[in-house]
């Protein structure tokens, strides 16, 4: 089982603890020629809360799935106090705790809490006493009459952590468990793991959030390549140390590329003032982007920055003024922006070709004044943007999950660039895409912006700030930072910081109006 | 995962390309539905000839008889796959076909109407109609299972009320009333003509109609999109395509030509009453779904639905000749549609 291979071993904390707790080595795993785990090595004392961040497609994902039971890992030992734990015997000694909780939404709180051992010889049984106790403990009790669905989501993740004590599970993964709350569910959900921690539970806790990290967790482990897994502890766990270890060799830059200033000047491509969205997410934004400028926004969940991004092409409603272009009606703006959204669920059509893909968005370019199709025009746009954007396809015609997810990714955002928008608007361009792509999806974005375009994206990586990016702005709680320059920070790491710094500035969260 | 870069630089000239336009990888999708659709009813055919003795079924009158007997069916359908394409689903037709007839029906023979006046009347119920199934579908986003169930619920009891339930011919007025028989000529001639063969008047309507929505679904701007939002509703609310505009075109266009078979129905059949049409409902949906469309939606084509009435048409014929029974006849169609969906399943994962 285990792969041959020089152990690394935390200095000081494996003598200290023994067996007890959870020890991972060597996990590998493989999605066909992709790699996602390669030899991962992880240890998770009882009575410590462990941190595990990582950028997208390190493999945190994956980790997460196998601990779960969701995927069985290709190689790799894992040892629960000392003995293997094999997923599909010992499934109940995990718990998983989701951003959405993974329960019966039909039934009682009480019965989700029960659901699964409520015995063989009744039809049903009332709660156990220690049920209710643990139950009382969480401040779910009072709840346990009203269907799962009507309470709100602490109240739910909190079920399930009350399932999960329930059966006793040893482990507990809380897996980005609160993007969705607001701040005062969110110290209550922290207060909860650290009683759980205290208990001599094992305690990991999977965020995209600096800050929480570093405030929360005792240890925080970086995933960076499903491979190596940096722990931070001590003096070196700060929210900068995290925010520069998660971007240590994820970015490249050319170096004519850093010396590139786009545009100062340039004419104002999209003008926004007192810009509030409807549901509260961001509030009381003035912003202007220039005509050729590739702008970043950055947040973590929650922080108002997809919804802000969504809002400048319509997708979410903002109240307040907002100019592209000059137009300044919500018609004409409309029309003036095209978004991509990040799921290829949500921008691709299954049921059409390549092709048809491409120039989905057109009309009249594709059409006689009749409404006829020109199948010769729609195919010689299709092969002009194949070539333009090195779509790796035999053929047009072939459908389109028969593309790489990178070459997908491309198919989408060219069918958006080809309407010509001014300003095209794009939320984690490259979520899923391998390397080649990331880098093929760079260039197009940066040639997209040099016809004198701007293009705003959305974005939750560092690296992709970096080499996308002309201007950044951190949004947090729906304000936003002081632009950066991207082409002044020298390497990632300084971005990393500098961003992270940004994005401290949040008030206490205590403090903070409910979301 | 494809690894790009270097190792396989994209030269225009490396790839291949194909010579037949955006079409050839959707034609042969559509050709290999079709071809099994041929086969099936050539199977048929083969064995309804051996089965009639005397042969009464593969004879030039029976075939005539058949396209006639196919031709309400498939015009219905060939509206239905639009609002199936689209991703949607009607339940009204059948109710609509009878609304419209009876309109035709009330307004010039008991009200009595110029017929230039009945005709259009049937068909402004139609539209709106249509337009209240696209209105409650596309802007209150009820869905459209439920919006026609109640709607042709709705439209059934104002049939009844309308016509108070009364059987109505232009020839056998009720008394007190006359209908000019210029008009009654000219009605009866939209069904019944002499043509070459003694081929069927519906025959030429039915053929008329699947061209148009034949290119419409092929050939047009309108028909590619409806195919996109079907396919995938989000991702055409994202790519701005005008969602409830299109959805409101497909609902009323199905309303429009289940009266227009209603119509010519009535023009040949010389009466009508408020039931007619309700047993459309299997018949359509059958056709609609052997012809290849998907109900998930996305998928469908004019002559897929037109092969799909042709092949119920020629069943039911056939079994009708042999006097199979009534109940034999149910099992035989229902058979039929489920294997179609079944055999469907089973080539497309060949063809993966």
């Amino acid at each position: 089982m285990t792969a041959a291979r020089t152990e690394r071993v935390e200095p000081g904390r494996e003598a200290a603890t023994g067996d007890a707790g959870l020890h991972i080595r060597g996990l590998r795993k493989w999605y066909g020629d992709t790699r996602a785990l390669d030899g991962l090595d992880v240890d998770v004392s009882p009575g410590e809360i462990l941190g595990i961040a990582g950028p997208n497609g390190s493999g945190k994902s994956t980790l997460i799935k196998i601990l779960a039971g969701e995927v069985a890992a290709d190689a790799g030992e894992i040892r629960l106090d000392g003995a293997i734990w094999e997923t599909d015997v010992d499934r109940e000694r995990v718990a998983v705790v989701h951003q959405e909780p993974q329960l019966f939404p039909n039934l009682t709180v009480g019965e989700n809490v029960m659901v699964g051992r409520e015995g063989t010889r009744a039809l049903t049984r009332p709660l156990s006493e220690q049920e209710r106790a643990l139950m009382a403990d969480l401040a779910i009790l009072q709840f346990r009459h009203r269907p799962l669905a009507t309470v709100p989501l602490a109240i739910q993740q909190r079920v399930e952590i009350a399932r999960a004590l329930a059966r006793d599970a040893r482990v507990f993964l809380f897996d980005e468990p609160n993007s969705a709350l607001t701040p005062e569910e969110s110290n209550d959900l922290f207060r909860r793991m650290h009683a759980l921690a205290d208990a001599g539970r094992v305690v990991l806790l999977v965020s995209h959030r600096i800050a929480e990290l570093a405030r929360h967790a005792d240890r925080v482990a970086l995933i960076l390549d499903g491979r190596r897994a940096t722990v931070l502890e001590g003096d070196r766990l700060t929210q900068e140390e995290i925010a520069g270890g998660l971007v240590v060799g994820q970015a490249s830059r050319e170096p004519d590329e850093a010396a590139r200033v786009r545009s100062d000047g340039a004419t104002v491509a999209l003008r926004l003032s007192g810009w509030t969205h409807v549901d509260g997410d961001f509030s009381e934004l003035d912003l202007e982007v220039r005509a050729g400028q590739i702008v970043a926004f950055v947040g973590v969940e929650g922080s108002g920055a997809r919804e802000l991004v969504r809002s400048l092409a319509g997708f979410e409603r903002a109240a307040g003024r907002i100019e592209i272009a000059g137009h300044d009606r919500e018609r004409d703006v409309a029309a003036a922006t095209s978004l991509v959204a990040p799921d290829r669920q949500a921008t691709l059509f299954d049921n059409l070709t390549i092709g048809e893909n491409m120039v989905a968005r057109l009309d009249r370019e594709i059409t006689t004044s009749g409404g006829a199709l020109r199948p010769r025009r729609m195919l010689q746009i299709a092969h002009t943007l194949r070539e333009q954007f090195r779509v790796k396809a035999l053929s047009v015609n072939l459908p389109i999950r028969s593309l790489s997810g990178g070459n997908q990714q491309k198919v989408a955002i060219a069918a958006a660039i080809v309407k010509r928008p001014e300003v095209l608007v794009l939320e984690e361009p490259t979520r899923g895409v391998d390397i080649g792509s990331k880098r093929e999806i760079y260039r197009l974005m940066g040639e997209y912006a040099s016809q004198g375009r701007a293009v705003v994206i959305f974005c939750t990586e560092v690296p992709e700030v970096f080499e996308a990016a002309d201007i950044a702005y951190v949004v947090s709680d729906g304000r936003l930072s002081d632009p950066l320059v991207v082409a002044s920070f020298p390497e990632v790491e300084a971005l990393a910081r500098a961003i992270t710094r940004l994005e401290r500035h949040v008030p206490d969260a205590m403090t903070l109006p409910a979301a | 995962m494809t690894h790009e870069g270097s190792t396989t630089p994209a030269v225009p000239g490396a790839v291949v390309r194909s010579p037949s336009g955006l079409w050839s990888g959707r034609a042969r999708e559509v050709g290999l539905r079709l071809g099994g659709l041929a086969i099936a009813i050539l199977v048929v055919i083969v064995i309804f000839t051996f089965l009639s003795k005397p042969n009464t079924f593969f004879t030039v009158v029976n075939a005539l008889g058949v396209t006639r007997g196919m031709s309400t069916i498939a015009i219905v359908a060939l509206g239905l796959t639009l609002v199936i394409v689209v991703g949607e689903i009607d339940l009204s037709f059948g109710y609509m076909y009878g609304l419209a007839s009876t309109l035709i029906a009330v307004s010039w023979i008991v009200w009595g109407w110029p017929l230039l006046f009945a005709i259009p009347l049937a068909f402004a119920g139609a539209a709106l109609v249509g337009a209240v199934n696209g209105f409650l579908v596309a802007v209150a986003r009820i869905p459209s299972f439920i919006v026609t169930l109640g709607t042709g619920s709705l439209i059934y009891g104002s049939t009844l009320l309308i016509s108070n339930t009364a059987t109505l011919n232009p020839q056998y007025p009720p008394p007190g009333k006359t209908v000019p028989q210029n008009e009654v000529d000219w009605f009866f001639g939209l069904s019944n003509q002499d043509l070459p063969l003694g081929f069927p008047m519906q025959g030429i309507w039915m053929i008329a109609v699947a061209l148009i929505v034949g290119f419409v679904l092929s050939r047009s701007l309108f028909g590619f999109r409806l195919k996109a939002i079907g396919g995938n509703p989000l991702a055409a609310e994202l790519a701005r395509l005008p969602i409830r505009k299109y959805k409101f075109a497909a609902f009323i266009t199905c309303s429009l030509l289940a009266a227009l078979a209603a119509m010519l129905d009535f023009a040949f059949i010389g009466s009508t009453q408020p039931n007619a049409g309700l047993s459309l409902l299997f018949p359509v949906f059958a056709a609609v779904i052997i012809g290849g469309a998907s109900l998930a939606g996305g998928r469908g084509t004019a002559i897929g639905t037109v092969s799909g009435a042709l092949l119920l048409a020629i069943i039911s014929n056939g079994l009708a000749l042999l006097a199979a029974g009534a109940y034999l006849s149910q099992f035989v169609l229902g058979s039929v549609t489920i294997a179609a969906v079944v055999l469907d399943r089973f080539t497309q994962g060949l063809r993966r």
